[in-house]
């Protein structure tokens, strides 16, 4: 019941999490499954997330001795000063990477499918600031706004994947293996750091209340998620078709294009704030994460002073590529596929040094 | 040179106002004297102090006691006293008892008498609308409580008006309000504190709490931020408020007025802090959240279905208030794809002739709207009527019959501007109205796009922002243990604890109302 000082409890940090994946399946993240594993995406993303739990379940036992320290000062801790402080400056050089690249991608969404005529900068400019705001803020009040409006994001999202399932056909999912196993399998494999954002959670579990309240926190949005996105990687192939759906970027803004709601025919503006409300909180939340692990490698205190500073090298980095369209897919696909096997791999690692430094051994009495 | 010159005009000024006499620390010197055995040192000391006779509703009355001619006074300013009470209960008594030992408090028949012997504190009671009694060869000063303060009448609430519960609403009188207060409470920890909050007129403000309720660090951060205030005169709550508060240039108020009674007390229940003060016809509620500018008591007092339908149309209310015009705005220039295509022809239709832009139109009618509020407010009674009929209808209509406007803007902003009148509390009402120009003008900037940051913005905002300590739009974001009164309310036997952001002693509330 006691709120403790900037604490969040496990309702604002499941809320952070729905909307920091759930907004992937909104952005192009469908289209790298697609163009691998055909109409059956779903399934990888189901193979995803079955193969993601075994380290998600060390990661958490890693953390679970270690409560109160978050990601930065575990690697610390357990790979020494210097591989530890390379762990993490690894990741967050895939940080990084992972934010240039898709608020690029999130403001050529904008861009293209709704403000045509408006210069990139502006609307590069606007986002980056507003989530800076947010992230000035600090973690647990980007919390209490997630679960402010995460119902309302919720509800919308359902409601457009329920005319999207009225308007599909179902046999469209056939045959149920499209590329076959192989297929499937590789593409699973690939795109693993999907579920990324889950590892770099393990950064503010000291700032939710209780270590309990983040695992099941943990625990219920990675099974709702799960869910969730198979669901929506199932009704963008009921309604296009693979062939289709491969080649459109955005299968979701696609969607809400497509369906009508009763008498209203154009319906995408009424899903468009919902969607952009959890873009903003993503990207305020990527920003404090971001400079919450530069201010640990680099012992700054007062981190959230860097954020205006962050920010601005982020707008500078994010339209510096002319035809973004190209070339971040490209490089998207690549950090993908670099990140996946190093989120599979680096919780193992964690956990077996932490086996080998005898860290668990008073777990029973903890 | 300049320097010098500075100087000799700095030395001036400080030399005049050394030379007068008349200053706070003077005032200050003369009180920390003690009271005189002589009647006639006593009066000629107070003559000073008070400037009798110019000083016209200062009265002293002089007589001799008993058999034996003591001499005596009495000192009052009779425009705060009950002069009736005076004659009656001690002027009358004195003059008739011939024994002359009698004590003082055997004589008078006022029930609250105090002896005083230090000078500053008879003035403090004379102030009060206490008469003082001095006799010869007594070191002490009586003071006897015979106060009588005018003002109102207890009256039906004005902002704040129900259909369905109690309809008594604060006066200007401090102490029939916390009279209105106890009538409600009956119980022995109701705590009234008072503090005297300003040096010259020594304004008081009365805490109200309720002991085994009230979070102890909240009740002591409120009375040290009220103590350590260091100002000339506060008036009243209002002020007060302004003093007190945390940003002082925020848009969001962070603390709430109530002129009901009811109202407060059931704060208090909660564990809240309420602030009295005279001269205000309202009291002062911390801390506050968002949502107890939204609720009205009535909510409460209707039936659960009732008490939610309401709460709803409110709700829609203000979110019509901030955005239908920043929509239409958004809609009209970005995404005219969204409108039906009929409507879309419609508005077309209309526009075709107004030479400005959508934006710009809304601007001029929004401004035009918040002229005629304002001047209606101002207006005296009787033109009221008149300035609305002139200002709303002819108006209007003359607009868009000139081509300035187009209809469908008079629909938009009227229903703006209607909605608005439902929220009833006045600060959230100023926030709501300027915010709304916000959004319009991010709507005519970047359509839905603006509109969406500035909400966000406005959101983290929002939940980032406290009230003495609680967050804004607690219990809701972070979410707290409480009865779950936010947008909507639960049925009153399930309200069974007490706001948990208020860190009240007792969480849960006794019994769910089921019978035992």
């Amino acid at each position: 019941m006691k709120q403790t000082k900037g604490k969040m409890g496990i309702r604002e940090f499941a809320a952070i999490l729905f909307l920091l994946i759930g907004t992937k399946i909104t952005d192009d993240t469908p289209t790298y499954l697609y163009s691998g594993a055909k109409n059956a995406a779903w399934i990888s993303m189901l193979l995803i997330s079955m193969a993601l739990i075994i380290p998600t379940i060390l990661l958490l036992k890693v953390l679970s001795v270690h409560k109160g320290k978050n990601l930065h000062e575990i690697n610390l801790y357990l790979f020494g000063k210097v591989i530890g402080n390379m762990v993490s400056f690894t990741l967050l050089i895939l940080g990084l990477l992972t934010i240039v690249m898709d608020s690029s991608v999130y403001v050529d969404i904008i861009g293209t499918m709704y403000f045509t005529k408006t210069p990139t900068i502006a609307i590069f400019a606007v986002l980056m600031c507003v989530s800076a705001y947010g992230a000035k803020k600090g973690v647990e009040h980007i919390g209490s706004v997630a679960w402010l409006v995460f119902f309302y994001t919720k509800v919308t999202l359902i409601v457009a994947l329920f005319f999207t399932f009225k308007e599909g056909n179902s046999k469209l999912l056939f045959p149920i293996l499209g590329p076959g196993v192989g297929g499937i399998v590789k593409t699973a494999a690939q795109k693993l750091s999907i579920f990324g954002d889950f590892f770099y959670a393990g950064l503010i579990a000291p700032f939710v209340a209780t270590f309990k309240d983040f695992r099941r926190g943990m625990f219920l949005t990675y099974l709702i998620l799960t869910v969730e996105l198979t669901v929506a990687l199932m009704l963008f192939v009921m309604l296009f078709d693979f062939t289709s759906v491969e080649i459109l970027n955005y299968p979701f803004h696609e969607t809400i294009r497509y369906i009508q709601i009763g008498f209203l025919t154009n319906v995408e503006t009424l899903f468009f704030p919902f969607w952009l409300v959890a873009t903003f909180i993503r990207f305020s939340f990527y920003i404090y994460l971001f400079v919450l692990l530069l201010g640990g490698i680099f012992k700054i205190r007062e981190f959230e002073y860097l954020i205006p500073l962050v920010t601005v090298i982020f707008i500078l980095l994010g339209i510096a590529p002319e035809t973004p369209l190209i070339t971040i897919s490209e490089n998207r696909d690549m950090t993908l596929q670099v990140l996946s096997p190093l989120l599979f791999v680096l919780p193992c690692v964690m956990w077996i040094i932490a086996k080998i430094r005898g860290d668990f051994k008073n777990e029973s009495s903890v | 040179m300049f320097k010098r010159l500075k100087n000799i005009a700095g030395r001036r000024k400080d030399k005049a106002r050394l030379s007068k006499k008349d200053t706070l620390a003077s005032q200050k010197r003369e009180k920390n004297k003690s009271v005189q055995s002589s009647v006639t040192d006593n009066l000629n000391l107070f003559k000073q102090i008070y400037k009798i006779p110019e000083n016209m509703d200062v009265k002293i009355r002089e007589f001799t006691l008993g058999k034996s001619g003591r001499k005596a006074a009495i000192l009052f300013i009779s425009s705060i006293i009950d002069s009736k009470r005076l004659e009656e209960s001690i002027i009358k008594p004195l003059l008739q008892c011939q024994d002359d030992d009698a004590k003082i408090s055997e004589i008078i028949f006022n029930p609250i008498l105090t002896p005083v012997t230090e000078i500053k504190k008879v003035i403090v009671h004379l102030n009060l609308g206490n008469a003082a009694i001095f006799l010869d060869g007594d070191h002490t000063a009586y003071m006897v409580d015979c106060a009588k303060f005018e003002s109102r009448a207890i009256e039906q609430p004005q902002n704040e008006a129900v259909i369905k519960g109690p309809k008594e609403a604060f006066t200007e009188k401090v102490v029939v309000n916390l009279s209105l207060i106890r009538k409600r409470i009956k119980n022995e920890k109701l705590i009234v504190e008072a503090t005297v909050v300003s040096e010259r007129s020594k304004n008081e403000v009365l805490i109200l709490y309720i002991r085994n309720l009230a979070d102890e660090k909240m009740v002591a951060n409120i009375k040290s931020r009220l103590e350590n205030l260091s100002v000339d005169a506060v008036q009243n709550l209002s002020l007060l408020e302004q003093y007190i508060e945390e940003r002082r240039y925020s848009l969001f108020p962070s603390v709430l007025y109530t002129e009901r009674p009811d109202r407060a007390v059931s704060f208090l229940e909660d564990g809240n802090i309420v602030l009295l003060m005279d001269n205000s016809p309202d009291c002062m509620v911390l801390p506050a959240t968002f949502w107890s500018y939204f609720h009205s008591p009535e909510d409460h007092y209707l039936r659960f279905a009732f008490g939610n339908f309401s709460r709803i149309i409110r709700i829609v209310a203000l979110f019509i208030t901030l955005f239908t015009s920043a929509i239409y705005v958004a809609v009209t220039t970005y995404h005219a794809e969204m409108i039906p295509a009929d409507l879309l022809l419609a508005i077309a239709g209309t526009r075709e002739r107004v030479p400005f832009p959508a934006f710009f139109e809304i601007l001029i009618m929004e401004i035009a709207f918040e002229l005629i509020r304002e001047a209606g407010l101002r207006v005296p009674n009787p033109m009221g009527p008149t300035i609305g009929i002139v200002g709303a209808l002819i108006l209007g209509q003359a607009a868009v019959e000139a081509n300035i406007i187009s209809p469908i803007v008079i629909i938009v902003v009227a229903l703006s501007g209607l909605s608005s009148f439902a929220i009833s509390d006045v600060s959230l009402n100023f926030a709501i109205r300027i915010v709304r120009f916000g959004f319009i003008f991010s709507a005519s900037l970047f359509g839905i796009y603006g509109m969406t940051a500035l909400f966000i913005t406005g959101l983290f905002y929002m939940v980032s922002i406290k009230s003495f300590g609680v967050p804004y739009l607690a219990p809701m974001s972070p979410h707290y243990v409480s009865s779950g009164d936010t947008i909507f309310r639960k049925v009153v036997t399930s309200e069974v604890f007490r706001p948990g952001y208020l860190k009240p002693a007792d969480l849960k509330k006794k019994g769910d109302g089921s019978t035992k």
